[in-house]
């Protein structure tokens, strides 16, 4: 994949900052994600991953720092119709029929094209379900419904806050790669997780702790640079004082891409 | 403000009400269910027999045609049984105790014509109940002195009132507060429970990842509770004011559906009045669906919120009979003036030429502007 000399970034972040009364939830992350690639946002619970997604979309006001999504600063209500958001919870209306549910986002974000919105129920192979209230579903069709709701308008980037907890193992492989196809098309998605074994899946990986982007970069690359096969054992490197030192270099450096795959 | 999403917003409240049968069911059958119940009570109260006996303890020569002449004029009253035997107070008091007498007149021992005091006696536990028959016996009490020929000069007293008839029973003037009154409640519970569910659900999480914008929201929610209100507050009006008889039929006898009634103004000003009052209520709901974490919280605003527009609002005592200190607080509640502006149509017939009128929707329209705003305000309030 080659991109022009200097690409606009789906998503910048300058010196974000964001505090919760005395707790300091994201402490001064920079960040620049170039188009067309699957981010992994990894780190322990509490380690700010939501907060972080939620200042990117403009859904909270950072305290300090600045946040552009498609080059267009947030918060901007017009920009989040070329965002997706799929939630942590699930975030449908139980009473509602999977077909209500999905209509009912998709007019939010304009798009009313029918054979469109039947795409993206069969994509989650919930087209048969269509007219089941939400609540009679399974937690897994839970889940697909809210991605599908979340994809249904075609968005340019994506955050995706834990997509595959609670779905079973093949369904998570269709979810990964409906991913990578949505990237092939173009898309930049920001997947949350706080499984270590999804990083594989990612084309780039953000370690996050303590609201500190810990190192950025791809998960053989970080695997290297901490010595070892395990991403766990990688990750936990870095979270040590030794790791940080070394993985604070990483993170600015990351906007010359030299981590073709 | 874009149109199509104000639409998708309240599409998707209604379609959500059309599946939960029970809040429908809240909505329109429990307000039905309630004052069809009060008019029930309120309706057959005049109807309520009272025992009554009559005891002469003076010596006086007229009273015992007193006496007689009250006895036959209470016999002729509806719902009064006389109790003729009763020697003297203190039997009489005994059989009050007993349950024997629901009231007793007592013609005391210093009675004469000229001061023609009588006492009334009753048990003291449920004083409003126990005076029920007291204008029976004002009634009974007039035409005997009058009839006795020593009566000499009497002031004929007459009950009149400037609005509705002397005979509108309780219903009558309680009618245009319960009417506003259901309508507020019922709104500000379901609009409340409704949105502090799309706050712990995290719809509302995912509808401010959408480009709608707070005003859609509301509005949407407006429109989608002010529809449900309208409906309610058409078939509340509609029961109340109406009155169908039901013929017999087999083994049920005739009876009839709906309170009749009678409103001496326009029935569509009372319902622009309890619409506007509803509308107030959806964006109290949503404003305070912040400060609540549960269904059950919201449940603890009714004696904050609710409770005191009742007691305060004009419900049971007019506003002005209130403590000092409290009129200040019943003239910013929304429900006194949909209370006012009820009775000033349905009882005193104002229209809209009518300044009071005017100035209950005035205030209420105002009072909604404002909690429009306070509910737009909370909407994109962090969650931590």
């Amino acid at each position: 994949m080659t991109f022009a000399a200097t690409p606009q970034p789906a998503v910048e972040a300058t010196a974000l900052r964001k505090d919760f009364g005395e707790i300091r939830a994201v402490d001064g992350i920079d960040m620049s994600l170039p188009p067309g690639r699957i981010y992994g946002l990894l780190g322990p619970n509490g380690s700010g991953k939501t907060t972080l997604i939620r200042l990117l979309m403009g859904l909270a006001s950072a305290t300090s720092g600045t946040v552009k999504v498609l080059g267009v600063e947030m918060p901007s209500r017009a920009n989040l119709s070329r965002i997706g958001y799929m939630t942590q919870a699930d975030g449908i209306y139980p009473e509602l029929s999977v077909w209500e549910n999905l209509t009912f986002f998709a007019a939010l974000y304009g798009q009313t094209d029918k054979t469109q919105l039947h795409a993206a129920l069969e994509l989650v192979e919930l087209d048969t379900r269509a007219n089941t209230p939400a609540q009679n579903l399974s937690g897994g069709m839970r889940r697909r419904l809210s991605m599908a709701c979340a994809l249904a308008h075609h968005p340019t980037v994506i955050f995706l806050d834990e997509p595959t907890v609670g779905v079973d193992p093949a369904l998570r492989v269709q979810f990964w790669e409906h991913f990578h196809r949505l990237a092939a098309d173009g898309a930049t998605l920001l997947v949350s997780s706080h499984v270590m074994d999804e990083a594989d899946r990612c084309d780039e990986l953000l370690f996050i702790r303590d609201g500190h982007v810990l190192a950025q970069g791809t998960s053989a690359e970080l695997r290297r640079r901490a010595g070892t096969d395990n991403i766990e054992t990688a990750f936990l490197w870095f979270a040590t004082d030794l790791g940080a030192a070394t993985g604070a270099g990483a993170t600015s450096a990351t906007s010359p891409k030299e981590t073709s795959r | 403000m874009n149109p199509l999403r104000v639409a998708a917003v309240f599409r998707r409240i209604v379609a959500q009400f059309r599946r939960d049968p029970r809040s429908l069911a809240l909505l329109f059958v429990a307000p039905l269910a309630i004052i069809a119940l009060l008019g029930w009570v309120l309706g057959s109260q005049s109807a309520a027999s009272a025992r009554i006996a009559v005891v002469n303890e003076s010596a006086n020569a007229g009273a015992g045609t007193v006496v007689t002449r009250l006895q036959s004029a209470l016999e002729g009253q509806p719902g009064i049984t006389m109790v003729r035997s009763v020697a003297d107070d203190s039997t009489a008091r005994q059989m009050l105790k007993d349950k024997q007498l629901d009231l007793v007149v007592v013609l005391p021992a210093d009675f004469s014509l000229q001061s023609r005091k009588i006492d009334v006696l009753t048990l003291g536990i449920n004083p409003t109940g126990e005076y029920g028959a007291l204008p029976a016996i004002q009634k009974a009490l007039i035409s005997a002195v009058a009839d006795s020929s020593v009566g000499g000069a009497l002031p004929t007293v007459e009950r009149t009132t400037v609005y509705g008839s002397p005979n509108a029973t309780q219903l009558d003037s309680l009618a245009p507060v319960v009417v506003g009154f259901f309508a507020y409640f019922f709104v500000f519970i379901l609009t409340g429970i409704s949105f502090l569910r799309e706050r712990i659900g995290g719809t509302l999480e995912r509808l401010l990842a959408t480009p709608v914008s707070r005003a859609e929201i509301v509005l949407g929610y407006s429109l989608g509770f002010g529809f449900f209100a309208t409906l309610q507050v058409a078939i509340v009006l509609a029961f109340v004011l109406g009155r169908l008889g039901i013929p017999a039929l087999g083994p049920v006898p005739t009876f009839a559906i709906g309170l009749g009634v009678h409103t001496a103004g326009n029935p569509l000003l009372a319902y622009l009045l309890v619409l506007v009052l509803g509308l107030g209520a959806v964006s109290l709901g949503i404003f305070l669906s912040t400060f609540a974490r549960t269904e059950l919280q919201i449940l603890q605003f009714i004696p904050i919120v609710i409770v005191p527009q009742g007691l305060l609002g004009g419900f049971f005592w007019p506003i002005e009979g209130l403590p000092n200190l409290l009129q200040p607080v019943a003239r910013v509640l929304p429900v006194t003036y949909a209370i006012d502006g009820l009775r000033q149509v349905m009882i005193a017939g104002a229209d809209l030429g009518s300044p009071q009128v005017l100035l209950d929707l005035g205030v209420l329209t105002a009072i909604a502007a404002v909690f429009v705003v306070l509910a737009a305000a909370t909407i994109r309030r962090e969650v931590a």
